[in-house]
């Protein structure tokens, strides 16, 4: 037994009710596929694990996230179900639960969302739908906790009494003989499952791949099973006009949910969405939509970097050169530490990892944009507006939700292509996922375009991140042409109802985010900074007298010639690059440690020293295109269970890094540039 | 727009019409649509359509949902 689960439609609140029952923080947002893979809490008052699932409308899985919940239901097998139903689509909701009532587990079902249902002028009558599934019904408000004391009490109610369900459907003389013909074969192969036979029947007459799988019946059970499955549709097809099995019980089952919804469901003061109405003549408008949101990102990058970021940053900055470093200094001088310890945790530590955290206000208000969009129900948006042009290219419009992700982390981003349908749209899009670029790669930006673009710094970073996405698209285009055969796809996109995102959870998943960050800067840019800064203190003949002559120097160099051409062909380039693999941050920290310098100021004059503004934006141009980072490496090879495509991702960017970065470089000098 | 005698797409933004049939689209397009409750019979208005062919705005029980045109040019619809 694995305890209790919770299970519902696409964009219900069910990880919003998760993180109340358990206290955690997990990720919500506001379109369909927030949660793409299981997580497991503990319940607060400590009475057991609950599971979080991502979102399904029936228990036959059409995508990877959907497959992760059908198949844990066969495989898991949970003691409680609490099906989370969105009280403002009481109808379409009630699919699922029909199905799960089925499963014969208890089922608890949480009617979320009472408050947007009342502001919608519907009136739901629970204890007659109460009545008619015969399950225990508990009103939520997920998002501010209403209902979560009243759940987990009749929670731990079902241990006490009894919940199994006893709804049944009745389908019909010709479904019924089926089901118990195939529920006869299906237990005599598998006597311990502890599953319903009559569910496990029903399934496996609608054909449902996950449940079919997980059984693992054998080849003769499986050819009896498909006599009686073609028997009953001639059956079936002599009474009734049906194309399959699977569509005649969908009927059976919508017929009952509209004659319980036909009385449960009070409709006679039902208003439309007028807020999502009135927003959506601006943001979704034919004409006007795209240069809203166009105009949205810009107001994005002059926040993040000229408005906001860049000050706050330049504070930061002050305090760890400044108050910071002096304290640290005088302790170790205090203490009498050696000079090498002095000069690893100054230079090091300080220089390498506090080089990386000035940038985290400009981090901070990227995650909270993007966390704001999540929220306010204006992604699904996005991905209509865009759809004509990723269809163009061989994509999806969903394949926007990954890409404005990997505007803050490519992993997650890689992650949620899980809710892309097709497998071909949904391998493109992870491939193409490092392209966009993630705030790792915005340290170098904010240091390189505020030393050599420091009049139009947001306009350049900007640039970078659009040449990102135009290269997204081209590489779609050709990918799509040589690499994958086939082409049917199809776009469907649910558009949820706008809401003002609120302050708490919006800046709980903006530090959510930025935590991995801070989680980074002190794990692999802290162990990186000590790490480059021990290979350039030494060499190949001991402790190193010039940096010319360290490990790092040696390492940096082997590249240094192959570098030429795109105008950085130093060891220093080389060597931040190499050491860049690790996380993207660690770039600047390398440059940190090897210009040696105390504060931001210093090193922009070594920087603006080395580079000219040309080779700074190639520089910049190739940061943002090389190469996934380690973290990004390792959730492809997972995500898409293959190293070919693993490796294809690391080789075709750095190919394109390469070649990009040469013509900047080269085309630039051609034309007069510096 | 796609032209089309009685589908979806003839229908002017803020009409709405009654499904008929579904003509020979994607049968996973049409799991999609059934789960959020769009299937024969059901009453769907079209909300607005995207600029450039891109998909249309649907609406159907209180539900929005985007599908594109030529999808769209496969529902068959009749206008009471």
């Amino acid at each position: 037994m694995s305890g209790a689960a919770l299970i519902g439609n696409p964009n219900t609140g069910k990880t919003s009710l998760f993180n109340t029952l358990t206290s955690s923080y997990e990720y919500v947002g506001n379109w369909s596929g927030v949660t793409v893979e299981k997580k497991i809490g503990q319940l607060k008052d400590k009475s057991g694990p609950l599971t979080d699932l991502p979102g399904i409308y029936s228990l036959h899985p059409l995508s990877r996230d959907e497959g992760v919940a059908a198949e844990y239901l066969v495989t898991d097998s949970p003691s409680l179900l609490i099906n989370i139903v969105d009280a403002s689509q009481l109808e379409r909701n009630l699919y699922l639960t029909i199905q799960l009532l089925e499963y014969g587990k208890p089922v608890i079902i949480g009617l979320n969302m009472i408050d947007v249902a009342k502001a919608r002028g519907l009136a739901i009558d629970t204890a007659y739908l109460s009545e008619r599934l015969h399950t225990e019904i508990v009103p939520l408000i997920a998002r501010t906790g209403v209902g979560s004391k009243e759940l987990l009490s009749c929670m731990n109610k079902t241990e006490e009494k009894d919940l199994s369900p006893c709804f049944t459907i009745h389908y019909g003389a010709v479904i019924e003989e089926a089901i118990l013909g195939i529920s006869r074969e299906v237990n005599s192969e598998l006597t311990f499952s502890g599953l319903s036979p009559r569910w496990i029947a029903l399934q496996i007459l609608e054909d449902n791949p996950a449940v079919m799988n997980s059984l693992a019946l054998t080849e003769a059970t499986l050819s009896r099973i498909r006599a009686i499955k073609e028997d009953a549709l001639k059956q079936l097809r002599m009474k009734e006009d049906t194309s399959s099995l699977q569509d005649y019980i969908r009927s059976v089952r919508t017929e009952i949910i509209q004659d319980i919804c036909a009385s449960a469901v009070d409709q006679s003061n039902r208003k439309p969405h007028t807020l999502t109405e009135k927003i959506d003549t601006f943001a979704a408008h034919p004409v006007w939509g795209i240069p809203i949101f166009l105009a949205f990102m810009l107001l994005t990058f002059e926040l993040t970097f000229d408005w906001l970021g860049n000050p706050l940053s330049d504070l930061l900055d002050a305090f760890i050169s400044g108050p910071l470093s002096t304290l640290v200094e005088q302790g170790l001088t205090a203490v009498g530490a050696s000079g090498f310890t002095h000069a690893l945790i100054i230079d090091g530590i300080i220089g390498g990892v506090g080089g990386v955290l000035v940038f985290m206000p400009q981090i901070f208000i990227m995650f909270l944009i993007i966390s704001f969009i999540e929220d306010s129900g204006y992604m699904a948006r996005i991905t209509v507006m865009m759809d004509k042009l990723m269809e163009m290219v061989g994509l999806n419009g969903k394949a926007l939700i990954p890409f404005i992700i990997g505007f803050g982390c490519n992993v997650p981003a890689v992650m949620a292509s899980r809710s892309i349908e097709q497998p071909k749209e949904r391998t493109l899009t992870m491939l193409l996922v490092p392209l966009m670029s993630c705030s790792a790669r915005l340290p170098v930006y904010a240091l390189f375009a505020g030393i050599f673009f420091a009049n139009s710094q947001a306009l350049i970073v900007l640039s970078l991140y659009v040449m990102g996405i135009v290269l997204t698209l081209v590489l779609a285009k050709l990918f799509s042409l040589f690499l994958f055969k086939d082409s049917k796809s199809f776009f469907m996109v649910e558009l949820p109802p706008y809401r003002m995102p609120q302050t708490v959870t919006l800046f709980r998943s903006t530090w959510e985010k930025g935590k991995g960050f801070l989680r980074k800067a002190g794990t692999f840019i802290l162990g990186g900074s000590v790490l480059i800064w021990l290979l350039t203190y030494l060499g190949p003949g001991g402790i190193a007298a010039e940096m010319d002559d360290s490990f790092l120097a040696s390492i940096g160099g082997l590249f240094a010639a192959l570098l030429e051409p795109l105008g950085f062909g130093t060891w220093q380039s080389g060597a931040a690059l190499v050491t860049g693999f690790m996380a993207k941050e660690v770039v600047v920290s390398t440059m940190n440690i090897i210009y040696h310098v105390p504060d931001m100021a210093g090193l922009q004059e070594q920087i603006s020293l080395a580079f000219t503004p040309l080779q700074a934006y190639s520089f910049m141009a190739f940061v943002l295109l090389y190469t996934p980072c380690l973290a990004t490496v390792g959730v492809l090879r997972k995500e898409t269970a293959s190293w070919k495509w693993t490796l294809f991702s690391v080789g075709y960017s750095l190919v394109l890094a390469y070649t990009v970065a040469v013509i900047i470089y080269q085309g630039g000098k051609w034309i007069g540039l510096t | 727009m796609i032209p089309c005698q009685s589908c979806l797409t003839s229908l002017q933004p803020g009409n709405s019409g009654s499904i008929c049939r579904f003509g020979n689209i994607d049968p996973i397009l049409k799991r999609r649509l059934a789960d959020l409750g769009v299937a024969e019979g059901s009453n769907i208005t079209v909300k607005r359509c995207c600029l450039w062919g891109g998909p249309i705005l649907l609406e159907c029980d209180g539900q929005l949902l985007g599908i594109r045109q030529k999808e769209a040019a496969k529902i068959e619809v009749s206008v009471s």
